[in-house]
């Protein structure tokens, strides 16, 4: 991997944030995001004509019958949802380890992951014969008095799917959060600008910076707010990543539940968590690839970072060989009968097609990526990408249809066939994932600026120099004599610097008067050094997680028991009342969920937000602390608080280390 | 620099967000309670009848025993609606000329039944028996609430299925003696702990997991 660089040399913060937000800001390739825009609107004009035409005559009309009860609809189902396990337990398990090129890709990866959780979560609701009593499935209180049988693996699928939206919808845009804020920066002085300038769309330019503003609630890159959000965020991915393997082997076991052949291999729940992952990886790995193309970000998508998703298709390519290999070899040697007639109806029977895509398609072309001139070729990323997902779709549907299709009654004589309406169906479910990742690339930065940064920074990027538009004219006005004080403000080209300075004012004040300053860092990058200067490295939202977490999951169980084993005296399958086995699984669903809730009341009540209107935007220049500038704010809070004293301090410290570019005092 | 938001930006952004919470807890709590409610339900609202007739008046002051028109209670599913004949073997003598009873004796001249509004209704995919919970020891009250009292007949409870379920759990809480079926104003006995159990078992009535299979009901 050595020789090609993550981020090009001469790259500096500004340039990144520039780069990423012109897409949303300026929007070049107007006319080519329409012209996708309208063709992936036609696709969800038949996904709504398709699911008009399946609420009006009902699941009949996807082909399923009596013996194959799931067909299109749960392979599509398991696709989607595959696919987006997969993309969030990539994202996640390179933020856990400390991966410094996540930048790249990690924002796709959770979007395509988001997005895909909102294709697949449809399919559970549409697929019921009555959709509009979906909430049947959730337990509410009903006048009918019963529960969801919580010792069914379905109803562990009701809550997986809700608890994976949450913690999808949670790592996205807690990752997205420091960007919006660089987004509303951006968006905020373009409306400045077009007001100057008068421009007819000012009112429209404004509108866009307030709706970034309301998105980002506030964020104004605090080191306090950093410290809280970097460890949010890791949470956040840590919770996902086991509710990932959660969901993935609970489906396997939905169909382990049943005495339907071919489903029972141990190997399975590895097998579906392999192929997820996959399939996630292909799919991202093909996204990132068209947007470094449509949009010109190979500066920030290099090779190197296409280098490494083939490698992980590789990787992941092998497992998935070994898998498919064990699963063949234990039931050829000694698996019983009908497991044998299964996988020989796999290979020759009806849906063979299946099979064989499956292998063209999703074992075999990740191979290519031995070589290294394949593993720079961005085509080749790409199109291995979408062979992989389109073998993925051919894996589930081998997996249901070939099982389900041998009934073993004469009654069930009716071969299924695929419909043009279940086809119909799954193209607008495309629709809308493709209408929905159009609409996060033209409003939303496409790659992460924060990682991106942090990496640059970490790869010696330049921060950016001081010019004369940095030094914006002292506002006479802004600091009439009488006007109440908020604080001090001083500007530092670096986090070094600014860590310095903190560090020098904090010994200063607390020798003098002791609590009546509060200082605080704002910077475009999370600052561990200021934080520590700050006194603030021993906060942590670890506990509230982990609280929450055991609240949610402690009383799901409690409620599992509660009416399984008392109030909803049931029998089913002969299974116990007390079956604790089953409750484990949707009460860790409920615990991730749990977790990632408290964490996000944890981030809102740590850190004091949302706050739209605060004293510290009055800083002159402050929107450069979401760029490359870093700012110390010192906060007025009683009788004790000597500008004079500080401002002194402050300037006489050395140059390069700790001496501020500039010291502003901000009105309240 | 400028502020982009005003500062009672905030104050309005805290309370969208409050009130979306609160929406998240409160709109399933509301509309629990809207679906439970008596608007709903129809429970203690009387309807217009063709005639006002009184339950209060011929069952609990007058004594006529409910199986005098409700024939079919003890031996089949429906209890059975009374026909004008019925009506008619008193008021051919009593009451024979009020304007109230004129549509019972226009119903007897042309044969054409009385249209009554029906009051407790049961989904068809319900299959419910009266003759049953009758002759195992359910009396009419335990449903209908006390008719005798009824001056214009309403819905006494709703027919949920938590109603039935509630009672296929624990028949042993308001199973009765023979002779306290018709007695419209019962309440459980002081013995009802031990009587209960003593008379679910005399009347073979299999309680909890059998009473709440899905096929008890829905065939």
């Amino acid at each position: 991997m050595a020789g090609a660089s993550l981020i090009p040399p001469g790259e500096t913060l500004a340039g990144i944030g520039r780069a990423v937000t012109a897409v949303p800001i300026r929007h070049p390739l107007n006319r080519r995001w329409w012209i996708a825009f309208a063709g992936a609107m036609a696709l969800l004009a038949v996904f709504a004509v398709a699911l008009f035409w399946l609420l009006f005559e009902g699941v009949g009309v996807w082909g399923n019958n009596n013996a194959v009860v799931w067909a299109l609809d749960i392979a599509s189902y398991d696709w989607w949802i595959g696919a987006a396990c997969g993309s969030l337990l990539v994202s996640a398990t390179l933020l856990l380890l400390g991966a410094e090129w996540r930048g790249a890709i990690n924002r796709v990866a959770e979007t395509v992951a988001l997005l895909c959780t909102c294709a697949a979560g449809l399919y559970p609701i549409i697929h019921l014969g009555r959709p509009w009593y979906f909430y049947w499935n959730l337990p509410y209180p009903n006048t009918f008095s019963l529960w969801p049988q919580f010792r069914s693996a379905l109803v562990w699928d009701a809550v997986d799917i809700v608890s994976f939206l949450v913690v999808c919808v949670s790592l996205w845009y807690v990752g997205l959060l420091p960007d919006l804020a660089a987004l509303r920066d951006r968006a905020f002085t373009e409306a400045m600008r077009q007001r100057e300038a008068r421009a007819l769309t000012r009112g429209l330019a404004m509108m866009r910076a307030r709706t970034y503003g309301l998105l980002a609630s506030g964020w104004r890159g605090s080191a306090a707010h950093w410290q809280l959000w970097l460890q949010g965020y890791r949470t956040i991915a840590l919770l996902g990543v086991m509710l990932v393997v959660c969901v993935q082997t609970g489906a396997s076991v939905m169909f382990a539940g049943s005495v339907m052949p071919g489903w029972h291999d141990t190997i399975l729940p590895v097998t579906f968590l392999v192929n997820a992952v996959f399939s996630g990886v292909g799919l991202t790995g093909a996204i990132v690839v068209l947007i470094r193309a449509v949009y010109g970000l190979d500066g920030l998508v290099t090779e190197r970072h296409l280098g490494l998703i083939a490698r992980l298709l590789l990787g992941l390519g092998c497992a998935s060989l070994y898998c498919y290999a064990t699963e063949f070899f234990s039931t050829a040697l000694h698996g019983d009968p009908y497991e044998r007639g299964v996988l020989a109806r796999r290979v020759t029977g009806e849906h063979a097609a299946a099979f064989w895509t499956v292998l063209v398609c999703l074992l075999l072309p990740a191979q290519v990526f031995w070589s290294t001139r394949a593993r720079r070729a961005p085509l080749a990323v790409a199109g291995v990408g979408i062979l992989v997902a389109v073998g993925a779709y051919a894996d589930h549907v081998m997996v249901l249809l070939v099982t389900l299709g041998q009934n073993f009654l004469p009654a069930a004589h009716e071969p299924f066939r695929e419909t043009v309406w279940g086809i119909a169906t799954f193209a607008g479910s495309v629709g809308l994932f493709l209408v929905l990742l159009l609409l996060f690339l033209r409003y939303l930065p496409a790659v992460s600026i924060t990682e991106t940064r942090r990496l640059a920074l970490a790869a010696g990027a330049r921060t950016g120099r001081e010019t004369a538009s940095d030094r914006p004219e002292p506002d006479p006005e802004a600091m009439e004599p009488g006007t109440p004080l908020w604080g001090i403000s001083a500007r530092f080209a670096t986090e070094a610097e600014l860590a310095a300075a903190a560090q020098a004012v904090a010994s200063l004040t607390a020798a003098r008067n002791g609590g009546d300053v509060h200082l605080d860092g704002h910077g475009p990058v999370p600052m561990p050094r200021v934080t520590r200067a700050l006194g603030l490295e021993g906060r942590t939202i670890r506990p509230y997680a982990l609280g929450g977490a055991l609240l949610g999951g402690l009383g799901f169980y409690g409620m599992c028991v509660y009416a399984s084993a008392y109030h909803y005296v049931f029998l089913i399958g002969g299974r116990p009342r007390f079956s604790w086995p089953s409750f484990v699984v949707p009460s860790f669903a409920f615990a991730m969920m749990s977790g990632v809730v408290a964490i996000h009341l944890a981030l809102l009540v740590l850190n004091r937000l949302p706050r739209l209107n605060h004293p510290a935007f009055n800083i002159p220049g402050f929107l450069r602390a979401s760029e490359d500038r870093f700012f110390l704010s010192v906060q007025a809070q009683g009788e004790g608080f000597e500008v004079e004293r500080i401002e002194r301090r402050l300037a006489g410290l050395p140059a390069g280390a700790g001496r501020p570019l500039e010291i502003r005092r901000i009105p309240r | 620099m400028a502020q982009l938001f005003t500062p009672g930006a905030d104050a309005i952004y805290r309370l969208v967000l409050l009130t979306g919470v609160a929406c998240l807890a409160g709109v399933p709590i509301v509309a629990a309670g809207i679906v439970r409610s008596d608007y709903v339900t129809g429970v203690g609202i009387a309807p217009q009848q063709p005639v006002p007739f009184s339950h209060k008046h011929h069952s609990g002051e007058l004594g006529i025993d409910c199986r005098y028109c409700h024939t079919t209670v003890e031996k089949e599913a429906t209890a059975g609606l009374p026909p004008t004949h019925t009506c008619m073997t008193c008021h051919s003598q009593v009451w024979s000329g009020s304007d109230m009873l004129k549509p019972v004796r226009d119903s007897y001249a042309s044969g054409e039944p009385l249209q009554w509004r029906r009051l407790n209704k049961l989904p068809s995919y319900v299959y419910y028996n009266h003759s049953v919970h009758v002759t195992k020891g359910i009396g009419c009250s335990t449903c209908h609430g006390e008719v005798t009292a009824m001056q214009m007949t309403y819905r006494a409870n709703a027919f949920e299925m938590g109603f039935c379920l509630d009672c296929h759990r624990n028949p042993e809480k308001y199973v009765r003696t023979p002779d306290q079926v018709w007695n419209m104003t019962w309440s459980p006995p002081p013995n009802q702990a031990t009587l209960g159990p003593q008379l679910v078992a005399q009347n073979h009535i299999r309680g909890g997991q059998r009473l709440m299979e899905c096929g008890i009901c829905h065939r």
